[in-house]
C-alpha cells in the first residue's frame, strides 16, 4: 500500500506519466548470452515499454502500461531455461533502476 | 583491370558473409541449446579438425539439428554428415548458478580414409554431457561413442575456467579455459588447448592454441 501511495506521489510532483514497473528474481541466469532470451521476448511482447536485465544482482525489470501477468512471466522465463524466484511490483521506473544498478 | 578488382571485392564480400552466416549463434555459454524457438549454429576450425552445426529448439528441453565434420590425425581422414535430437535431461538453476545434463543421439554416414583404404559406415552416436557454471567458473565434461564398423572414434572432452572479473549484462567478459580433447584413432595423446574467450551480449571471441601448436578459433555474433 505504501509503495502504491509512493508511485503516486511521484507521478503527481513529476507530472510524468510511468508504467508499472515488475521485477523479477531469476534463478541460473549467469550469462549474457543467457539473458538474451528472456529480454528479446519480454521486448516482443504488447504493451512492453523497457526491459533491463541485471546479471550482477540476477534479476529482471519490466515496464509495461499494466504489467504483465506473473503466469505470462514464468512462462517466458522458463521457455528461456530459467525459473522465477520472486516478482515484485516496483514503484520506480525500468531506466531509474537501470541507473542505479549500473 | 576493374573487373578483376571487382571479383576479389566480391570474394572478399562472400567469405565474410559465408563466414558471419557460419558464425550466427545465439547461444548461451555451457549449454550447446538456447532458448525456445531459437536457432543456434556453431562452427570450429583448427588445423586437424573442422565442424559446423546448426540446431532449432522446439522447446526448453529439446532441439533437432545437422552437423558436419571433417578431422584427421594418424593416419585417418574422416569425413561425416549427422542428423541429430538432442535432449536436456536436467537443469538445475540455482541463486548462483545452473547445472545441466543433456543427451545429443545423432545418426549419421562417415567415410575414412587411412592408408590406401576406404570405408564407408552408418553409425548412431550417443552423448552425454554434464555442464555447471556460475558468473566466475565454468566446467563442462562429455563422452561421446561412435564406432564405426571396426574403428573407435569415442570422443572425450573436460573443460574447465574462470571468468576474470564478473561483468554486467552489457559489459564483456574474459574467460580463462582449459579445454581438453581425445578422440580415439585420431588423437595418439590428450589435445590440451589453452583458450581465452570474451563474451558479451552479442559477440564471442573463442582463440586459442593447443600445446601441440594448433591453433582453435571461434567467432560468434549473435543477430
Amino acid at each position: 500500500m505504501k509503495k502504491i501511495i509512493l508511485l503516486m506521489v511521484i507521478i503527481s510532483l513529476s507530472g510524468q506519466s510511468y508504467g508499472l514497473t515488475q521485477k523479477i528474481e531469476v534463478l541460473g541466469m549467469v550469462c549474457a548470452f543467457c539473458a538474451q532470451g528472456i529480454e528479446k521476448n519480454f521486448r516482443a511482447t504488447d504493451n512492453v515499454d523497457d526491459v533491463f536485465v541485471s546479471l550482477e544482482n540476477y534479476f529482471v525489470a519490466i515496464e509495461s502500461k499494466d504489467g504483465l501477468d506473473n503466469k505470462f512471466i514464468k512462462e517466458v522465463i522458463n521457455d528461456a531455461g530459467y525459473d522465477v524466484q520472486k516478482i515484485e511490483i516496483f514503484p520506480i521506473t525500468v531506466n531509474q533502476i537501470r541507473i542505479e544498478n549500473e | 583491370m576493374l573487373r578483376t578488382k571487382t571479383v576479389k571485392y566480391m570474394n572478399k564480400f562472400n567469405l565474410i558473409f559465408v563466414f558471419l552466416l557460419v558464425a550466427y549463434h545465439p547461444v548461451i555459454h555451457a549449454a550447446p541449446m538456447s532458448f525456445k524457438g531459437s536457432t543456434t549454429s556453431m562452427s570450429q576450425v583448427s588445423k586437424d579438425y573442422f565442424s559446423i552445426e546448426s540446431s532449432y529448439a522446439s522447446s526448453i528441453e529439446d532441439s533437432f539439428g545437422a552437423k558436419a565434420i571433417r578431422a584427421k590425425g594418424n593416419g585417418y581422414k574422416t569425413k561425416l554428415g549427422e542428423i541429430f535430437y538432442l535432449r536436456k535431461l536436467m537443469r538445475i538453476n540455482a541463486a548462483k548458478s545452473q547445472t545441466n545434463l543433456w543427451l545429443f543421439t545423432g545418426v549419421g554416414f562417415i567415410d575414412i580414409k587411412k592408408n590406401n583404404t576406404k570405408e564407408h559406415h552408418i553409425y548412431l552416436s550417443p552423448t552425454i554431457q554434464f555442464d555447471y557454471e556460475t558468473k566466475r567458473i565454468y566446467g563442462m565434461i562429455s563422452h561421446q561413442i561412435l564406432r564405426a564398423g571396426h574403428e573407435n572414434f569415442d570422443t572425450t572432452k573436460i573443460e574447465g575456467g574462470f571468468s576474470f572479473y564478473e561483468a554486467g549484462y552489457t559489459q564483456i567478459q574474459p574467460w580463462f579455459i582449459l579445454k581438453t580433447k581425445n578422440i580415439n584413432n585420431l588423437n595418439n595423446e590428450i589435445k590440451y588447448t589453452p583458450t581465452l574467450r570474451l563474451i558479451n551480449k552479442s559477440i564471442f571471441i573463442d582463440a586459442g592454441v593447443s600445446m601441440d601448436g594448433d591453433p582453435v578459433f571461434h567467432f560468434m555474433y549473435t543477430f
